[in-house]
């Protein structure tokens, strides 16, 4: 359902946005501005999720990332989305088809042992208000680290950043992968109240 | 996927930590690209791994700073006249000879060995391994550190695949690249099911890889066909 509520918001309407329905994908069909950015801004971030351990660049995300809405826009346009509630989950397919052949045309030149030091998600560009709200995020981030002991910081540093053997990491620290799990819940729990709130923030400049 | 499952599984978690095996993780995706409430963590999730890792290697830097370092004093003499003092044929005669002792040494040594090895057959490390064969133990292949190898790998012969797409996943479940092996109209008309790929053995690291093997029609749809682990052993 999208409703639109009259907010005081220098941007025009607010949208709300709860799940995908008929009317979402008329919306889109139509060319509404507000749904077609909606649109945009929440598959993108899940298809950079998506790829991020999947492509070895940044070319590769954006490539795949973009050709993805191209499909989709002429599928909407050739009346293909049969099932509005299951948006979603379409998206994803057009997505999957769009990685194997991207797969199948790289896969000749890409040797196996190739460097991935770039893989990188990209930045998107930002205004003002999108750097303010990322830098309150980096805030949030820093601060539950800084909450943390001493010992989870560093096993968190060995997994995310060193990229250590997981099982490896939990054995030196006396810990099994259960321990890892909630110590991420817990954490992304306590950020996800503040990245809620800004849900139309963007990606942080991780480059 | 049922929603009550994924939470209870905690597998937003299980999906940023690369815990998944690519069939869970592919059903994982479809729920989520459906479902608002596991897209929001899963973004959410997302973004403070990423901000973590940013934090994280900040931390590390102000310590390299502040290490105390005995660092002598420099000269006052300017870039010019240290540039100058590098060019005295005291130092650039003696500099010199060496140059040429390296470059002779690795045109009448190194690379005729070098040619004479690249030239000559030689055995390689390898492993023989079944694509979606439950069950089945993990062969384990010994190389020499940089060493490559052979891996043969069978996939159960499938009329309707056109070609098969390989991902080779190291011991901490990332991915190290994907390739397409084609299958030929005499290959199939053969039965062929085995298939030799050539492994790189440089910057790996010891421990259980997996293959994940995927068959495309040639429709373009593609399937699932099965994984494959080998244990990689490799000799100080």
């Amino acid at each position: 359902m999208l409703h639109c509520q009259p907010l005081p918001d220098p941007r025009g309407p607010f949208l709300q946005f709860d799940s995908f329905d008929e009317a979402y994908v008329e919306r889109l069909r139509t060319g509404d501005f507000r749904t077609q950015e909606h649109f945009g801004s929440y598959f993108s971030k899940l298809i950079h999720v998506k790829l991020r351990s999947r492509l070895q660049s940044r070319e590769a995300v954006e490539d795949v990332r973009q050709e993805t809405f191209v499909r989709f826009y002429a599928a909407l346009r050739d009346g293909k989305i049969l099932h509005p509630e299951r948006l979603g989950s379409f998206v994803n397919s057009v997505c999957n088809n769009v990685l194997l052949e991207h797969y199948r045309a790289s896969a000749r030149q890409t040797p196996l042992d190739e460097d991935d030091d770039q893989n990188q998600i990209p930045a998107l560009d930002m205004n003002l208000l999108d750097v303010l709200t990322a830098k309150e995020m980096a805030k949030k981030v820093r601060e539950i680290l800084e909450e943390m002991p001493e010992r989870d910081r560093r096993l968190l540093r060995e997994i995310f950043l060193e990229e250590r053997d997981k099982d490896q990491v939990c054995h030196d620290f006396g810990v099994d992968r259960e321990y890892l799990r909630v110590l991420l819940h817990r954490a992304k729990q306590s950020f996800k109240a503040l990245y809620l709130k800004n849900n139309d923030a963007p990606e942080f400049n991780t480059a | 996927m049922d929603h009550e499952a994924v939470v209870r599984q905690k597998m937003t978690e299980r999906y940023l930590l690369n815990e998944l095996d690519s069939e869970i993780r592919d059903e994982f995706e479809e729920h989520y690209f459906d479902c608002t409430d596991c897209a929001d963590d899963v973004k959410a999730g997302a973004l403070f791994v990423e901000q973590s890792k940013i934090e994280l290697a900040a931390d590390l830097k102000p310590a390299a700073v502040t290490r105390p370092v005995m660092v002598p004093t420099p000269p006052k003499a300017g870039w010019l006249a240290a540039l100058h003092s590098i060019f005295r044929p005291a130092i650039a005669a003696p500099v010199m000879l060496l140059l040429f002792a390296v470059i002779g040494y690795q045109n009448l040594v190194t690379y005729p060995h070098l040619q004479q090895a690249l030239s000559t057959p030689q055995v390689l490390p390898w492993a023989s391994v079944n694509v979606g064969t439950y069950g089945s133990e993990a062969p384990a292949v010994v190389i020499k550190q940089g060493q490559s190898f052979l891996l043969f790998v069978r996939i159960p012969p499938e009329g309707t695949y056109t070609s098969y797409t390989a991902e080779l996943r190291n011991p901490a479940g990332r991915s190290e690249g994907s390739f397409a092996i084609p299958v030929t109209a005499e290959q199939k008309a053969a039965g062929q099911d085995q298939w030799p790929i050539q492994i790189s053995g440089a910057n790996r690291t010891p421990g259980s890889y997996t293959l994940s093997v995927r068959g495309l029609t040639a429709a373009g749809d593609s399937k699932e066909v099965g994984q494959a682990s080998f244990e990689l052993q490799i000799l100080k």
